[in-house]
């Protein structure tokens, strides 16, 4: 017989990928920093690991306290609080003083995420903001202590042509290490961060296309310059790839979904675009490290990369020619400079 | 997850060999009166009348096509009742009480080889339309409006890939019905003078292969036609998909498969030409898949149309549970939610899934795209959804939400667990 009762309304599919959830994805992430966390450990010590602590202390409660203020239920479970906070800490400069590694998270994460709606509304990577809102506020704090700058240091004499030979005296395996390195706390290993990466996209993740461009986009244009310097051809594009927190937020921040364009070549655009401001930023900023200001600012660009009227999963042939002469440009403008 | 995801991950104990049962003849079919397309009908015969099985007994009618009525047992003609069907709605059925005779209606009867070699076009298009032959895949569109093209017909490709997960029917169907397949593409190649035949078969399915070389090679040897394998993937059987992977031919949707000379059938729909021609049989009976977390036995059987769900369910060992269900008429997919299981089979239905779980929670949009990755009509519908939720027609018609197939992906591959597919629809009924 026919049953009265003892059915509920769903509507197709029905059924769901069993391995798709944010939780997942979020708990990936976290498993890829802890490395990196511990690397910072490693060198930095007690101080690498109150700088971590601290930081992600100010953005979860920033979180939780905003959510209890606003009676709403609390989103610190999906973690992405969490995962802000530890790559937040991991830009930052093992002299920061506590402090102002408190103000720049619940600042950052207020006016980044919270004012915008939360999880999955903000325009900028919590992380990167909070980074650049302790630069502004606090830079003089935010001293390295060994070879100030070195990044921007050698960058800078690297722009400089005649001295692009210097960079002989600079082993690239150490930088690959990023041992002795001197940086943020959690940015210098390039390994690391390389393997975190590859692990995070085996287990897809984060999407593969953004690092990837990121990384050849500043390996193309240095490599530009090199033949057109005429240094040595490989060395001085490794060294700008191997340089500063390049891979740190290629791999962790601009690959945040939420912060990135949706279609596959809005993504190829996205990471291009971050790629070729970091290094018209070494190239031509007065700042240390354009990689944070690179991912915000193309963070802005993401709602205009997804704009309905151009945005497209695949190529066509416009948007391949609309790209190439973009990528023209961005050499030519290179070039100019050096 | 960020990925493009075409493989459906399937409970395989509820799917891989199901027992076939035998069920008893019912007492009572249910003739659908009222179907997607078909909003009126006329019937021939009144509450009391002695119909016999595969007599037509009336006529539905969509405005711009028909399709005769079938009585699929013989029996008494008993009153118009109001069952579910497919569409998740009641509809009107007529209830034909069985003799358990089967006697065959005096239409049914048997055409010389000869006489099909001779048929034209014409007279082919009539016998499809007389016998109310519709695309048994489940999708239902009368076939004889297919064959009734005037263009020039150059290719036809038979799917039997079934690629819904959970389903069986057209396997079932191919295993037995080979030569019946064959011999309904041929009598469809000669009487319309298409040159060429294709049976697309999802390389995973040696069976199913190896049960269509055989008849090929024992008893058609000299028909032009081809077995293609094609990858296992979904939505592998949609039409414009198949003829891609088989032809290599990328046809714009929107645009009419009889226009690249193509024409396009299920398997099923294929053996039901052939009974058609051969036999003047109507269709009145199917292979049918029963499963899902929540029947005790999920098993395979021939149904008649018109059969009753819960004598179906009770043939599968009845439900496993009292507390909330969720039955599905058709796949896991696409198929239809019905709210109470008082429903009917129609001759599209090839299967009825009885899920335990329900929903699960949804959380904000990452934006992790894999919707966009996954959708095979390469739509966005992450931002179809949310031009929908600020009833942005102009977006939503700009992202070509008329091209959505429906096919689920994006739902399924959702991080978040949101129900894109439901946005898809809805946003497709406001910018109607």
């Amino acid at each position: 017989m026919a049953s009265k009762t003892g059915f509920i309304r769903q509507t197709a599919p029905y059924l769901r990928e069993p391995k798709a959830n944010v939780k997942r994805m979020m708990y990936d992430v976290i498993l890829a920093l802890i490395p990196v966390v511990c690397f910072a450990f490693y060198k930095y010590r007690l101080n690498g690991l109150m700088i971590i602590l601290t930081a992600v202390g100010s953005i979860c409660l920033a979180e939780y306290l905003y959510y209890k203020f606003k009676k709403k239920p609390g989103t610190l479970k999906n973690g992405t609080a969490l995962i802000s906070g530890i790559i937040y800490a991991l830009t930052l400069s093992d002299s920061i003083p506590l402090w102002a590694v408190f103000t720049g998270g619940v600042a950052g994460v207020y006016f980044s995420k919270l004012v915008f709606g939360g999880m999955g509304a903000n325009i900028f990577n919590v992380a990167g903001f909070s980074r650049v809102f302790v630069m502004l506020s606090f830079g003089p704090l935010m001293q390295y202590k060994v070879d100030t700058v070195m990044s921007s240091t050698i960058l800078g004499i690297a722009n400089k042509t005649t001295a692009v030979t210097t960079l002989g005296n600079v082993s690239l395996f150490e930088m690959f290490l990023g041992i002795n390195e001197p940086g943020s706390i959690g940015e210098t290993s390039f390994l690391i961060i390389l393997l975190a990466g590859i692990f995070l996209g085996i287990r897809k993740s984060l999407d593969w296309r953004v690092p990837v461009t990121i990384i050849l986009t500043v390996f193309g244009l240095s490599f530009a310059v090199s033949l057109a310097t005429g240094g040595p051809l490989l060395t001085y594009p490794m060294f700008t790839i191997l340089s500063g927190g390049l891979i740190f937020g290629a791999v962790f921040m601009a690959t945040d979904p939420i912060t990135s364009p949706i279609t596959a070549t809005g993504r190829i655009y996205f990471g291009f675009g971050i790629g070729a401001i970091t290094y018209l930023i070494r190239l031509y900023g007065a700042l240390p490290e354009g990689v944070v200001y690179a991912i915000l600012i193309m963070n802005m660009f993401t709602p205009a990369l997804d704009y309905y009227k151009w945005s497209n999963p695949k190529f066509t042939k416009r948007s391949i020619t609309i790209f190439s002469a973009v990528i023209i440009a961005t050499v030519i403008l290179v070039l100019v400079g050096v | 997850m960020i990925r493009k995801t075409n493989k459906i991950t399937v409970d395989e104990k509820l799917r891989k060999n199901l027992p076939t049962v035998e069920i008893d003849p019912p007492e009572k079919v249910y003739i659908t009166l009222i179907e997607m397309r078909l909003n009126s009908y006329e019937l021939d015969v009144k509450e009391g009348d002695k119909v016999k099985l595969g007599e037509c007994i009336g006529v539905k009618d969509g405005g711009f096509f028909t399709e005769n009525i079938f009585s699929t047992v013989s029996g008494t003609v008993g009153q118009i009742v109001k069952k579910f069907n497919y569409s998740g709605k009641k509809v009107e059925c007529l209830e034909i009480i069985n003799d358990f005779q089967e006697t065959k209606a005096d239409t049914i009867k048997e055409r010389t080889d000869q006489e099909i070699a001779q048929l034209t076009k014409d007279q082919f298009v009539d016998i499809i339309k007389d016998n109310g032959i519709k695309g048994l895949g489940g999708g239902g569109f009368p076939t004889y409006i297919k064959f009734a093209t005037d263009a020039k017909i150059e290719t036809i490709v038979l799917n039997g890939i079934e690629c819904e997960p959970y389903m069986s029917a057209d396997y079932q169907l191919v295993k037995k019905n080979s030569y019946e397949i064959f011999g309904g593409l041929k009598y469809a190649m000669n009487s319309m003078g298409i040159s060429k035949g294709i049976i697309g078969v999802k390389e995973t399915k040696k069976a199913l292969l190896k049960a269509l070389r055989k008849v090929q090679a024992e008893h058609f040897s000299d028909l032009n036609c081809e077995i293609i394998e094609v990858q296992d993937y979904y939505p592998q059987g949609w039409e414009l998909e198949l003829i891609k992977n088989v032809l290599g031919i990328k046809i714009k949707q929107g645009t009419l498969l009889s226009d690249y000379g193509l024409i396009e059938i299920n398997v099923t729909t294929a053996v039901a030409i052939y009974n058609a021609v051969k036999y003047n049989h109507p269709v009145v009976e199917r292979y049918f898949t029963i499963t899902g977390t929540a029947v005790n036995k999920p098993c395979q059987m021939k149904v008649k149309v018109g059969e009753y769900v819960p004598r179906l369910i009770e043939a599968a060992g009845g439900y496993k549970t009292k507390e909330d269900k969720i039955l599905v008429l058709g796949g896991p997919m696409m198929g239809a939610n019905l709210l109470l299981d008082d429903a009917i089979i129609a001759v599209t239905n090839t299967s009825i899934l009885v899920f335990e779980k329900g929903e699960p929670a949804e959380e904000p949009c990452i934006r992790c795209a894999s919707c966009v990755y996954s959708c095979p009509t390469l739509l966005q519908p992450v931002q179809i959804m949310n031009a929908f939720k600020c009833k942005d027609i102009e977006a939503i018609k700009k992202l070509k939400i008329f091209n959505c197939i429906e096919c689920g992906l994006c739902s399924y591959v959702c991080t978040s667990k949101i129900h894109l597919t439901e946005y898809m629809r809805k946003a497709k009924k406001l910018a109607k």
